[in-house]
């Protein structure tokens, strides 16, 4: 997957740090907008607001840069936004990291102090096991679990991670007896469902699309709303009953508190038409990546519901800190 | 081929092989300051990684250990004082020979045994690493575990100084390594209700502390030494001489890939070893110590050839094979990349940049050592205390740039504390470092097999690997409790008979 990002992206990445071409600049109140990421240059993150800052640029008619305000996972990042000029200058490219950070490492700027504006993608996870497991659907897994208490092992990455969270919540929606262990990131999770410590996985489909059309892994269920563009043959877990909602990973951009509305406006048109763009779509596509446009009152009330499902899941389970 | 293409791609359309360069340049300057060791003149090049991608940063960061390698016998040979602990091997022919006015070919020999060997150790790390990663891949949480407690167990027994003086320097790393989050609750431990160091905390911070800070602290005590003659110049080994230098860069080739391989043993141990057995296997064993070019190339091999065969098990498995390497993990991390199986399939162009990369550092090694000579010669004539004072600047500047954390430099000041302490007490530090590195795959699998196997203890034995692992560690440990008995007792039978 990784490969796939990097090939794509190499081109932009010989524009390093250059400034997308100036469309009409006299519609945004602003020449240059900068988006800045706690990710480090060239991680995943970095690759994707390289990739998404040119059509942007063309949409909102303005200058769109990328910048790092890395370390603290977001601590910096949101400490940064919340004293940025509130005049659409200044973004921060969000993913839950942020809100995992503000809950658990109690830094002075929290989510609580900077504003959602937009959404533009949904990260999505998928549940998997290895290629000749005797599971079909994520149902199956769910069911022996139920029916041999003890017997099952399911594999989750952080101790913190939503991925977790997900297999704790289906967990006990079911009474399922079953350990969920957990690894130290996504590769570790893998690992154990190849070698068959674990009997199934949860992780982000864009970490581990490589390995299934290698063959070595075979999704048992997708953990959104709606079926995959991409995994058009796999059931969600919604369909199969395994979950009755679901917690999806997003990413979009946050600003600091009081951004003009008329501002804010042109930033959603602008998010819309980003997502149309037929050029853009072909290479969000392969990335994995499910649109999923938010404007900043819908986004502000995801957020909202997100930072409570995951703070009563930190308590629930006693976790303190990634 | 896919592989090749891939290598030859990262080369050509990266700064890749500038980074080679650069490396082994810095890195020979670096290895030739005594004090310097591979590690700290790696250690402070990590923070300038930071905003380069992994790939170029990588290259980098092996590059130097390839450079410093052969830097090392520099000072060795001109004022018999090593640069580095893998070059000690080197001052014993090769200053007799610069005494005779021959330092000239003892640099020349030198700089070539380090290409053969250097390019021997790539070659070993080519045809090595990818089957060991696919290797562990077979390995379950017990068998991880296990492979933890063996690299600790080999480290405390075969690094210099008493088994319990390693064995409490490992644990003083494995201390540290619960600092943070527990890797299966997520709770906090030993935080003290600081949030910095929630996460836990860095390897590169601790590394930069018990090597760079804690010897700086130490070069301050020491009177500055002789100084090098400028009018040195490097006379490369006649082909007639190559005729007697061949078997001992074999014997140091072989030696620093089986000791490159074995954790805890290093490039130190294997020029040592590579030494007493080119004396072994001479023809003209009565030169050695004398000034014999065999001398030389033996340790020299040895200690490059190490600088390429310590990835192998860095990147298989993610144990570093000696403290150059466990700063060279400490980066992979920073730079996210997880060591392991999935290294190959994630990252092919690090992995296959990196080989490229250090088949060009390795043969750019010849033209920069010639080329640097003068320099180098230069710099580590500087007083003392400008070198020191710029070094500190470089720490502490580095160090602030990771993370742009000042309480960051808090914790380097403490570990360079902590490693002068130890220094002074002769205490080893690698198993400090590998407590450190080790600490969480140790405890997180121990705790992940007893969840998988509902608390039952047995799941160690069940596990093949597993068993076999602990056997060994057991023994290895056993072993060097009894061994210097079974010498005395030996050695008191031969005296009575």
């Amino acid at each position: 997957m990784r490969q796939v990002v990097r090939n794509t992206l190499s081109a932009v990445a010989l524009s390093l740090f250059a400034i997308a071409p100036a469309a009409a600049q006299e519609a945004y109140p602003v020449d240059t907008v900068t988006i800045y990421t706690h990710s480090k240059p060239g991680s995943g993150s970095d690759l994707f607001l390289r990739a998404i800052s040119a059509p942007l640029a063309k949409y909102l008619g303005a200058n769109v840069i990328v910048d790092y305000w890395a370390g603290g996972s977001g601590a910096k990042a949101m400490a940064n936004l919340a004293v940025a000029p509130a005049d659409g200058s200044a973004f921060y490219a969000t993913t839950p990291t942020h809100i995992t950070t503000s809950l658990l490492s109690k830094p002075d700027k929290t989510y609580k102090d900077i504003d959602y504006i937009v959404n533009f993608f949904y990260d999505p996870e998928i549940f998997y096991a290895k290629a000749d497991s005797p599971f079909k659907t994520i149902k199956d897994a769910v069911d022996f679990a139920v029916a041999n208490p003890g017997k099952a092992k399911w594999g989750g990455a952080s101790a913190g991670s939503l991925e977790r969270q997900i297999l704790e919540k289906i967990k006990k929606a079911k009474g399922a007896e079953v350990a969920i262990i957990p690894h130290e990131d996504g590769a570790g999770l893998l690992i154990s469902v190849l070698n068959g410590t674990v009997d199934i996985g949860v992780g982000e489909l864009a970490e581990l699309s490589g390995q299934i059309e290698a063959g070595e892994l075979k999704p048992l269920g997708v953990y959104m709303p709606e079926r995959l563009p991409n995994l058009p043959d796999v059931p969600t877990a919604l369909e199969l009953g395994v979950d009755s909602d679901v917690i999806i990973k997003f990413r979009g951009l946050a600003g600091p508190k009081g951004i003009p509305a008329e501002t804010v406006a042109l930033i959603e048109a602008a998010a819309q038409k980003v997502l149309a763009d037929p050029d853009f779509k072909k290479e969000y596509e392969k990335l994995n990546l499910i649109p999923g446009y938010m404007g900043q009152e819908e986004y502000r009330g995801y957020v909202g519901k997100f930072v409570e499902s995951q703070a009563k899941f930190y308590e629930d389970f006693g976790v303190t800190a990634e | 081929m896919d592989a090749v293409n891939i290598a030859l791609g990262v080369l050509f359309t990266t700064p890749a092989i500038f980074a080679a360069f650069a490396g082994v340049a810095y890195g020979i300057v670096g290895g030739a300051m005594p004090g310097i060791s591979p590690s700290v003149a790696m250690a402070l090049l990590v923070p300038f990684t930071l905003t380069m991608d992994p790939t170029t940063a990588i290259i980098l960061l092996a590059s130097v250990y390839v450079g410093a390698e052969y830097g090392g016998s520099i000072p060795a040979i001109l004022i018999n004082t090593p640069g580095t602990n893998a070059a000690a091997a080197t001052t014993i022919d090769g200053y007799a020979l610069h005494q005779q006015g021959r330092g000239g070919e003892a640099l020349g020999i030198s700089l070539m045994a380090g290409v053969v060997g250097g390019l021997v150790g790539v070659i070993a790390l080519v045809v090595l690493t990818e089957p060991l990663a696919k290797l562990a891949l077979a390995f379950t949480p017990p068998a991880y575990f296990a492979l933890g407690i063996l690299s600790l167990s080999v480290i405390a027994s075969l690094t210099e100084g008493s088994l319990v003086k390693g064995l409490i320097s490992g644990v003083i790393g494995l201390m540290i390594a619960t600092i943070g989050s527990d890797p299966i609750s997520g709770v906090t431990r030993f935080t003290f209700g600081i949030p910095e160091v929630y996460g836990g905390i860095n390897f590169i911070l601790i590394m930069m502390g018990v090597f760079a800070v804690s010897e700086l602290l130490i070069q301050v005590s020491l009177v500055d030494r002789e100084r090098a003659g400028r009018d040195t110049r490097i006379k490369l080994p006649s082909l007639k001489s190559w005729k007697r230098l061949w078997l001992p860069v074999s014997v140091g080739s072989g030696m620093g890939i089986f000791e490159g391989i074995t954790p805890g043993g290093g490039g130190a141990v294997a020029s040592f070893l590579s030494y007493n057995e080119a004396k072994r296997w001479s023809r003209h064993p009565e030169e050695f110590g004398k000034g014999s070019i065999e001398g030389i190339a033996a340790p020299e091999a040895a200690n490059n050839t190490v600088a390429g065969t310590a990835l192998i098990p860095t990147l298989s498995f993610g144990i570093p094979g000696s403290n150059s390497t466990a700063v060279l993990l400490g980066a992979l991390l920073v730079h996210g990349m997880q060591p392991g199986p999935m290294l190959f399939t994630q990252n092919p162009d690090v992995m296959y940049g990196l080989y490229g990369g250090l088949f060009v550092a390795n043969i750019a090694q010849l033209a920069i050592g010639m080329l640097i000579m003068t320099p180098c010669i230069w710099l580590v004539n500087r007083p003392k205390r400008y070198r020191l004072a710029i070094i500190y600047a470089l720490v502490f500047s580095g160090v602030y740039s990771i993370d742009n954390s000042a309480f960051d430099l808090i914790i380097v000041l403490m570990a360079g504390v902590l490693g002068y302490v130890m220094k002074l007490l002769k205490f080893p530090m690698l198993p400090l470092v590998l407590g450190l590195m080790l600490g969480y795959m140790v405890e997180a699998n121990f705790r992940r097999s007893l969840m998988v196997s509902s608390g039952d203890p047995i799941i160690f034995f069940q596990d093949p690997i597993s068993l076999g692992l602990l056997v060994l560690s057991g023994l290895m440990i056993f072993g060097s409790a009894i061994w210097p008995a079974l010498k005395k007792l030996y050695r008191q039978r031969t005296a009575a008979s």
